[in-house]
């Protein structure tokens, strides 16, 4: 006797259900493969869903917990003043503000208007940007930041220089101005959804703008729960009656977004768990076809001393081994696919992330007991019946 | 239930057929007031026992009110013409079946007193069956399938070992990895008595063991009964064959559902 033999025997409900599975070939295979089918089904739907959700959010760029706050529809000056940015600064208690200016201006190349462009001001870039070429000085003073799109449009590298011509407000009075800059260095590619996209941007110091303007204030609240707070306290401080300020929670985006894909997500899955109940029924069949055209042997096993519940769990045993070897095998080929999708979408085959794999496992789960409990009702009838009559034959 | 025509079956000893060489026959039926023959308690005893089937509005009446006892170390030939009850009798004895009425006692204890769960562990442990057309397991080889009544006990090697041991006793020892559709009809029916006997049952059941054989297996599956049988297991066997008959220490003669205690077996 081989171990293996032995360990057989010390599960002999499997013993026979393994036997069973591998006698009428055809019709296990075919059992299997309609487990396998709603097993991929459902994960390879739900993991391709995930990485669709990953693939939108790599260019959407990452929605963190964020308060933008910018000049109301009520608010007569049209932007925000030092002291609203200091109030802002006050009402969001410990949250960093990153208070923005922002102007347009046209890019000057020998001489003529070669493009326009956006120019923002801020004081700690580092906050907002990160750097992919040179870098920014620690006390930044001088010098402009370019975004990636501009920097390839007219060939900005690091100590490039730049001119650029704007209006300004100086004394009350709108003046023309053009002044040339160095690049101190090329921002990265930021995400479509990122606060004060730079790809099409430069970016200065504040000094080289209006003192008291104002395009926006960033709240970087730690969660979207503070940033849902802090949002309704500087509504509740700016906005009586009038709506002097505008308040945009990124994060309730983030969530709605998140929200969306979850559903469409769950939809899909949900036709996908659709097709593992066709293999429920189909295993449910395959075993009632089992339990009539064993109808002697059961009664035999119940003859010599089996049972009912032996053999209703000799017949179960056959169901979840159907329903195992076809969620192995499903799962097997999901990953399979998934790495296919992961490629297409993410550029990494093997990028399986944790939610991806839940769907994988979830689906394997789901057909192991889907074909357990289609096993019930066919393995109940296999041994209610009683043994005189199934010796009959 | 037994109403006169039928009788009181069985009033007196049945005598062994010719050459049936056992001196003491044990009446099949003991009639009320001299059923204290034996002090011992027989393994199975019925008394007055009635079997009908109802199909389709009729009733057939198996079995009219017999009264049988079989006692350990006991070999006893059912025989009788084909459709007069012989299995029906024998799956009363083998607890697979209830009678519609009477008494069947195992080992004293009426068996209308078991539930399911307990009909089915006194078979396991008291009843060995060797069914008239030995219902082997064709996912099985030869010593899986003798293996088969303990396989649930989880002692795999123990089991093996006995398994081993009775199919090498029927002659079977070459034929342990064989499925049954690779056995020839007498060595299937050889099968079927080793896992009769695997669980050393105290009353060994026999719907035409040897059917099948020629003389010669035949005689020694005989051989193999009466050694169990010093042992002190009763075997009733069901037989259409006279020479099966004459090995028995006593027959009963069951025609159209009665014992008929005629010294002319009436087999085949
Ligand atoms: N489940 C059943 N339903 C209806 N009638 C039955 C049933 N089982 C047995 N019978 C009837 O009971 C009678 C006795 O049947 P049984 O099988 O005991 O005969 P037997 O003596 O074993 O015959 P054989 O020698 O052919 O095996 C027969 O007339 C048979 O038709
Ligand atoms: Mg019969």
């Amino acid at each position: 006797m081989t171990p293996l033999e032995r360990l057989w025997g010390s599960f002999p409900a499997f013993l026979m259900a393994r036997r069973n599975v591998v006698r009428a070939k055809t019709r296990s295979a075919l059992a299997v493969a309609v487990i396998l089918i709603g097993v991929v089904a459902i994960g390879a739907i739900g993991a391709g869903g995930v990485a669709f959700q990953e693939s939108q959010f790599e260019t959407l760029g990452t929605i963190g917990a964020d308060v933008q706050v910018f000049a109301g529809e009520d608010n007569e000056n049209g932007y925000l003043t030092a002291t609203d940015v200091g109030t802002i600064d006050r009402v969001s208690g410990t949250a960093e503000i990153v208070p923005l200016k922002q102007e347009n201006a046209d890019v000057i190349e020998d001489g003529s208007t070669a493009g326009s462009a956006t120019l923002y001001g801020v004081d700690e870039p580092t906050e907002l940007y990160e750097v992919d070429e040179g870098s920014i000085p620690a006390n930044w003073r001088n010098g402009v930041l370019v975004g990636s799109t501009l920097a390839d449009r007219y060939d900005l590298r690091p100590g490039s220089k730049v001119t650029l011509s704007r209006t300004t407000i100086e004394d009350g009075e709108a003046v023309r101005r053009t002044d040339e800059y160095r690049v101190k260095a090329v921002l990265a590619q930021a995400g479509q959804a990122d606060i004060a996209n730079p790809n099409e941007a430069f970016v200065l110091p504040t000094r080289e703008f209006d003192d008291d303007v104002f395009a926006q204030v960033i709240v970087r609240a730690d969660d979207a729960t503070t940033a849902n707070e802090t949002a309704m306290a500087i509504k509740r401080t700016f906005n009586g009656r009038r709506q002097l300020v505008g308040v945009f929670e990124r994060g309730d985006v983030a969530e709605q977004i998140d929200e969306a894909f979850r559903l469409i997500n769950l939809f899909l899955v949900g036709i996908g768990a659709i097709s593992l109940v066709v293999a429920g029924v189909s295993i449910a069949n395959v075993m009632l076809m089992a339990a009539i055209e064993r109808r002697e042997e059961i009664g035999v096993l119940r003859a010599v001393g089996y049972e009912k519940v032996d053999i209703v769990r000799i017949m179960l045993a056959e169901a979840t081994l159907l329903g195992a070897i076809g969620s192995l095998l499903g799962g097997a080929v999901t990953l399979a696919i998934v790495a296919v999708i992961n490629d297409a979408l993410l550029g990494a085959p093997f990028a399986y992330s944790a939610a991806a794999l839940q769907y994988v496992v979830g689906g394997m789960v789901f057909g192991v007991v889907a074909s357990l409990l289609a096993g019930i009702y066919p393995a109940w009838r296999a041994a209610r019946e009683r043994p005189v009559e199934a010796l009959r034959g | 239930m037994t109403d006169s025509d039928d009788g009181p079956v069985a009033d007196g000893a049945a005598p062994a057929p010719d050459g049936a060489g056992v001196a003491e026959a044990v009446p099949a039926a003991a009639s009320g007031a001299d059923a204290a023959g034996d002090a011992a308690t027989p393994i199975i005893s019925g008394r007055d026992v009635v079997k009908e089937y109802v199909t389709g509005g009729e009733t057939v009446r198996a079995l009219r009110g017999i009264d049988f006892r079989v006692d350990p170390g006991e070999f006893v030939a059912i025989v009788g013409p084909s459709g007069s009850g012989k299995s029906t009798l024998l799956n009363m004895l083998g607890l697979l079946d209830v009678p519609t009425s009477g008494v069947v006692e195992l080992e004293g204890v009426d068996v209308e007193t078991f539930d399911d769960t307990e009909q089915t562990r006194k078979r396991k442990d008291t009843i060995g069956f060797v069914f008239q057309s030995f219902h082997l397991i064709p996912t099985l080889t030869a010593v899986e399938n003798v293996e088969v009544p303990r396989l649930l006990d989880r002692t795999p090697k123990r089991t093996r070992e006995v398994a081993t041991d009775l199919l090498e006793r029927m002659g079977l020892g070459d034929r342990l990895g064989h499925y049954p559709e690779e056995l020839s009809g007498g060595q299937k029916q050889r099968v079927a008595i080793a896992r009769a006997l695997v669980n050393e049952p105290r009353l060994l059941l026999a719907d035409e063991p040897t059917g099948n054989l020629d003389r010669d297996t035949g005689d020694q599956i005989l051989a193999e009964f009466d050694a169990i049988t010093d042992e002190g297991v009763a075997v009733v066997t069901v037989t259409h064959d006279d020479y099966v008959a004459q090995f028995a220490d006593r027959v009963v003669n069951l025609i159209d559902g009665t014992v008929r205690e005629d010294a002319e077996a009436v087999t085949g």
